[in-house]
């Protein structure tokens, strides 16, 4: 039900902005900024086997990048919040590049790792895993100390611990954090998409601009917000189906 | 039967370490229901937190069933005052659970026991609620059919009433005085409430001030009567009681 509703929400989001878009358009009049009507009349030039080789060249950079950032920053989250020794470690190292801006590292990651989907997955991951380190040690550290006591008292294995205290007391953070680390990488998306590859929605949108083919140009920007909103439709369906208990 | 000897609990606090409780040695009798009553911040939830495994650092020593009390060879119940349900399990799947930690089979004959002790205590229709749609004395009683679903060795609840309106109260305690006559589950509860020592404890154990100690171990004659107010000896024994308290948990 949740999901219908925002999926309400965004079609009137969807609507409002069009309309602010075209009374923008008429009164710009410009070919920089075309009418919506022209830009959706136009997307049927985008059909075909290009455009799924664009979207799917961006899907696949951007799952990749969420994928290994969450399975490689929840066990460290989790590694922090249950041993101090870890968290003594770790955390200086976390928060003294936490704040670094990563994308500036994007000319050493390509250096090192060449112009492919390596380094674009790279820094995603190096953008992402960050974030999903800290909330899901903190997540895990404000599990109030008393849920564990009855299952304690059970004499719960640590893997039992893990599966029915943990785990799910987490979930409902660990899917916020997908959803930004969506909004995230997308935008890192087009930021790396604008080197060393010719197929994804970023290079689309850039190469269209070049080109001067702004049409086009809309399209790609469209295309890729829509890219944005299905993901989150998703985590928002993966969130009914897991965390039955908040709805 | 649980044999506590000589128990002492510290921890250390920021500064230094403190002193919870102890020393305290009692046994309480296989199929007995003993009531804990004492002053706040006396270690009435430290105990039963050692007797539940919770707390592991004491010295001394619990014995259940002749054996070092241990919650992996012990089958513990334990209910904490805000009846420790998991908000992401339903009803059902937390009635389960212990049987799921302890790696109980569930054949036919625990289903029945299950299906007998959910109706028992009124929640085999709630089966699918998560504990977020229950009011609170469903919550308990979901908490109660946990426990006695598991069959524990010893049964341990803090305050297990206190959180609920003096009408589902009385409700409750008759509830569970009715469930606990047929299984006759070793229980030890903590309680604040004097009248509720008197209907639900076989015993009735005092606490000193912190560190708490034993102060006195009552028989009650009282316990489940009916009309408990009205009997005279009600009056006596709570009379009593109250002067234990006036005089600074002391005899």
């Amino acid at each position: 039900m949740k999901s219908l509703k925002r999926l309400y929400g965004f079609l009137q989001g969807f609507i409002m902005l069009n309309l602010l878009w075209y009374l923008l358009a008429v009164i710009v009049n410009m070919r920089v900024l075309p009418k919506p009507t022209e830009v959706y009349f136009n997307l049927d030039r985008l059909y075909g086997m290009e455009l799924c080789m664009h979207i799917l060249a961006s899907l696949y950079r951007v799952a990749a990048g969420l994928g290994i950032s969450l399975a490689v920053g929840i066990p460290l989250g989790m590694l922090m919040a249950y041993s101090k020794l870890w968290n003594r470690i770790l955390n200086p190292l976390v928060y003294f590049t936490y704040p670094v801006p990563k994308t500036a590292l994007l000319p050493i990651v390509m250096l090192l790792f060449g112009l492919g989907d390596t380094s674009k997955i790279l820094l995603i991951v190096f953008i992402i895993v960050f974030q999903v380190i800290v909330s899901s040690r903190d997540a895990i550290i404000n599990i109030s100390p008393e849920i564990y006591n009855p299952i304690r008292s059970l004499g719960a294995s640590k893997r039992q611990i893990l599966m029915y205290i943990t785990l799910p007391a987490v979930l409902p953070e660990l899917l916020t954090n997908l959803r930004l680390g969506i909004g995230t990488a997308l935008s890192i998306l087009f930021f790396t998409e604008a080197y060393g590859t010719h197929y994804g929605l970023g290079y689309y949108i850039m190469d269209a601009w070049t080109r001067i083919d702004y049409p086009s140009m809309y399209a790609g920007i469209i295309l890729i917000s829509l890219l944005g909103f299905t993901l989150f439709i998703l985590v928002d369906l993966l969130e009914e189906a897991l965390c039955k208990w908040r709805f | 039967m649980l044999q506590i000897n000589d128990l002492n609990v510290h921890y250390q606090s920021k500064q230094h370490p403190v002193h919870a409780l102890g020393p305290i040695s009692l046994s309480v009798e296989e199929g007995g229901i003993y009531a804990v009553i004492g002053p706040s911040g006396c270690g009435k939830s430290t105990l039963l937190h050692a007797l539940s495994g919770i707390i592991v650092k004491y010295s001394g020593e619990i014995l259940l069933k002749g054996q070092p009390l241990c919650p992996k060879t012990h089958s513990i119940g334990f209910i904490p005052q805000n009846f420790g349900l998991l908000p992401w399990k339903n009803v059902e799947q937390n009635c389960l659970l212990s049987l799921h930690i302890k790696k109980v089979g569930i054949d036919s004959k625990v289903r029945e026991r299950i299906t007998y002790i959910m109706e028992k205590l009124d929640i085999a229709s709630l089966q699918h609620r998560y504990p977020n749609e229950l009011s609170g004395g469903q919550r308990q009683r979901a908490a109660i059919a946990r426990s006695f679903i598991m069959n524990p060795d010893i049964l341990l609840m803090d305050e297990p009433f206190s959180a609920l309106d003096a009408l589902t109260r009385e409700e409750a305690q008759e509830l569970f005085i009715a469930i606990w006559n047929q299984y006759k589950v070793t229980t030890v509860f903590v309680t604040h409430s004097i009248e509720e020592a008197i209907y639900m404890g076989k015993k009735i154990v005092i606490m000193s001030t912190s560190p708490g100690t034993l102060v006195e171990i009552i028989d009650n004659p009282l316990f489940n009567t009916e009309n408990l107010r009205e009997n005279e000896d009600y009056l006596k024994l709570s009379g009593h009681i109250r002067s234990i308290i006036k005089n600074g948990w002391r005899l």
